[in-house]
């Protein structure tokens, strides 16, 4: 596969890549000085590169193209053409191997459980995968079935899934995915955090210890209130009675040991 | 001769007092307060609205984690909403008849306990099953046993105000969704999906102080004696009415397209490139829309300057379309952008589907007489449960189908869009409803499709009542 790639100065461009491939790239340079005497180099990084590049000059337009071939990762990086007049010019080329999507979001997961971590790659296919955890600085591949724990898979060739079954708090940390291309790898960091079910339990049994404080103060309320009802509902009707009795006597009753008894039991 | 004098004086005096006494001890029901109290249970009635419906609709925030825990598709999380809804929707009559024969206290009650208990069921989920058992069956009954006996009681203890008090209630849902979408994004960062559950059990159990709220209220015309057959209290005669039947279909169409937006309004607006917070701002300006029109709609029904029926067929089409526009929103350029066309989509949905709520309970007794609305409102209920079943679970297959909820929107919006093509069929000139003779007072039904006046509270969701004066 032949790329060709044009860069007008000051620019830089970054190219993807995934396997080795034949690759052209084209700088063009406008001046109004003299042609001649612009000093025309190819670097890669600092290195100066010596052959497989052309030099064409048309009117005031300077081209300059280098040819070459990627076939493995030390190939990668960054190619610049520098076009040396009063000052130096330069165009660079970025050649990467696909990014993975980078996931922000911690995965919370609780002690017992059980969680899939995802990598995958769009529009590009690794020729593996591998899994890593790192505690500190120290990385320590991960997916050996041991036990069960771990089951790796993926459901098509851009993506790849590690199962970590019954976690445990020794499981929280950093996890790593890698995607390996001929022409060099990708990482991506998944961060899993392994929580006790203590944790959201006392929440949840402060907020249920105020729930029922609360029902036994509505309740509570409502029968001091009906209570106080009862007892006024009550010294009412005790009046009413009252009231009767003092229309209708003639006053042949003695009340006053009646009206004593009946404030007594008013109260 | 005093003796015989004293035991006449006695008698006399005894029967006189007595009657008195009887009164006193057994006073007659006065009218609904209208106030006071009443003020308390519209409280806890918004409160139960909140914990119910508003919950339910922030509970598609979850549904995502829930899909990449268990490795299922949108479709099958989506049951998972799909029937908390239906279950709440088609339980509601046994909530109401539950609550005529017990009192409403106790049913919500029972109700918060349980719906807390399916939450922390589902916490503990180690498959999709238990999920669907304990947020789908036991949430969803206890839901079912909350909602219209907290909206009953409080129909009882309001009549002029009663349009009100029940309209602001019902904004419990909206205002609910603008806390608990936020809180539950919240939870779900700092606890995961569990822990999120566990806690949202927690905060369910509120309903049950709600409950405890809720006194018992004597009024004039409460049946003395407990129900008598539940099965002619479902009054499927109505369907023989032309009117009822028209309008019948046209809202079970309606619900295969409502509830979709209660369940994947937030997975789409995730899919469409938002963050978490996007999505809980896009579910929280629908909610927000959908609150203030049911107020704004309510006193607007209430004026009559449009025909109730015309109403009905104008918002059900102004809901479908601004379900199509939230399909068709482009996908947002960054995480960080706050979605504006979607946000603009989101807000015309909320406001139809606020103004259409209400006028769905609103145009009953216009259709079938003030006697048979409460059948009639249950039986809504039961049609829409049935949309409820189809809709989300269809939305989140078509989403896997086509890789994003476009056509999940678009079908719902149709479906909406033609359930109001039918309303157009309705009368638009409904009989007047004469007034009741009390108006302090809930009128006695007699008739032979109800034989107990209150065998079923108000059902939830209107701010019409069964017993207003008004049609």
């Amino acid at each position: 596969m032949v790329t060709g790639e044009h860069s007008n100065m000051p620019v830089e461009k970054n190219i993807t890549l995934e396997r080795p491939s034949n690759i052209e790239l084209t700088c063009q340079f406008t001046t109004s000085g003299d042609l001649n005497s612009v000093n025309v180099t190819w670097r890669k990084g600092d290195e100066l590169l010596e052959n497989n590049y052309l030099i064409n000059a048309t009117g005031s337009i300077l081209y300059t193209q280098y040819m070459f071939t990627i076939v493995n990762s030390e190939q990668m990086g960054s190619y610049s053409c520098f076009f040396e007049e009063k000052k130096e010019q330069r165009g660079t080329f970025n050649f990467k191997v696909p990014e993975l999507h980078e996931k922000k979001k911690p995965l919370i997961t609780y002690v017992g459980d059980s969680v899939v971590l995802m990598c995958k790659c769009q529009g590009c296919f690794p020729l593996n995968w591998t899994w890593y955890s790192s505690n500190g600085s120290v990385q320590v591949p991960v997916g050996v079935p041991i036990n069960n724990k771990y089951v790796i898979n993926g459901k098509t060739a851009n993506e790849t899934r590690l199962k970590i079954m019954q976690l445990s708090e020794e499981d929280q940390g950093s996890y790593w995915c890698q995607a390996i291309f001929q022409l060099g790898e990708s990482e991506e960091h998944i961060e899993i955090v392994v929580l006790s079910y203590w944790v959201p339990l006392k929440a949840f049994l402060g907020i249920a210890a105020e729930v029922v404080l609360l029902v036994a103060i509505i309740l509570l309320c409502e029968m001091y209130t009906q209570k106080k009802k009862k007892h006024s509902d009550d010294g009412k009707e005790f009046e009413q009675i009252e009231q009767l009795k003092s229309d209708d006597s003639n006053g042949i009753e003695n009340n006053a040991p009646r009206h004593r008894k009946n404030e007594s039991v008013g109260q | 001769m005093p003796r015989s004098l004293k035991e006449a004086q006695t008698w006399r005096l005894l029967s006189q007092v007595f009657p008195l006494l009887q009164t006193v001890m057994t006073p007659k029901p006065a009218g609904p307060p209208d106030g006071g109290w009443g003020w308390v249970v519209a409280a806890a009635a918004f409160a139960v609205n909140g914990l119910s419906c508003g919950l339910l609709r922030s509970l598609g925030l979850a549904l995502p984690d829930l899909a990449e825990h268990f490795d299922r598709s949108a479709q099958d999380t989506a049951w998972v909403s799909a029937l908390a809804l239906a279950v709440q929707q088609a339980a509601s009559p046994v909530g109401s008849a539950l609550s005529t024969r017990w009192g409403a206290r106790p049913v919500v009650m029972v109700g918060g306990v349980l719906t807390s208990l399916g939450f922390v069921f589902s916490a503990f989920a180690r498959s999709l099953l238990h999920l669907y058992l304990g947020l789908g069956v036991l949430a969803g009954s206890g839901w079912a046993l909350v909602f219209a006996p907290a909206l009953g009681t409080l129909s009882r203890y309001f009549s002029r105000r009663r349009v009100l008090a029940v309209g602001l209630a019902l904004t419990g849902n909206g205002a609910s969704s603008l806390l608990l979408a936020p809180a539950l994004q919240l939870l779900l960062d700092n606890f995961g999906w569990r822990g999120a559950l566990l806690l949202l059990g927690a905060i369910t159990l509120h309903l049950t102080p709600c409950g405890a709220l809720l006194r018992p209220l004597a009024l004039p015309g409460d049946p003395l004696g407990p129900p008598r057959s539940p099965l002619a209290a479902l009054g499927l005669g109505l369907f023989t009415r032309r009117a009822f039947l028209v309008f019948a279909l046209g809202t079970a169409l309606v619900g295969g397209g409502y509830f979709v937006p209660y369940v994947h309004l937030a997975p789409h607006a995730l899919d469409r490139g938002l963050g978490g917070y996007g999505a809980v701002l896009v579910v929280a300006v629908a909610a927000v829309g959908d609150a203030g029109a049911r107020l704004l709609c309510g006193w607007l029904a209430d004026q009559g300057w449009v025909p109730l029926p015309r109403l009905l067929a104008m918002f059900g089409a102004l809901t479908g379309l601004g379900l199509l526009a939230v399909g068709l929103v482009p996908v947002v350029g960054n995480e960080e952008s706050w979605g504006g066309p979607l946000l603009a989509a989101a807000g015309a949905y909320g406001l139809s589907a606020g103004s259409y709520a209400p006028l769905v309970f609103g145009v009953l007794p216009g259709l079938v007489g003030i006697g048979g609305v409460v059948q009639a409102t249950g039986l809504v209920m039961m049609l829409m449960s049935l949309g409820g079943l189809l809709g989300p679970p269809l939305s989140g297959f078509l989403r896997d189908e086509t890789g994003d909820f476009t056509a999940s929107f678009l079908v719902c919006g149709s479906f909406i869009l033609s359930g109001s093509f039918i309303y157009v069929g309705l009368p638009s000139a409904l009989p007047s409803c004469r007034p009741a003779s009390h108006p302090g007072t809930a009128p006695p039904e007699r008739g032979e499709l109800l034989p107990d006046p209150q065998v079923a509270l108000l059902p939830p969701g209107g701010p019409h009542s069964t017993l207003d004066t008004t049609c």
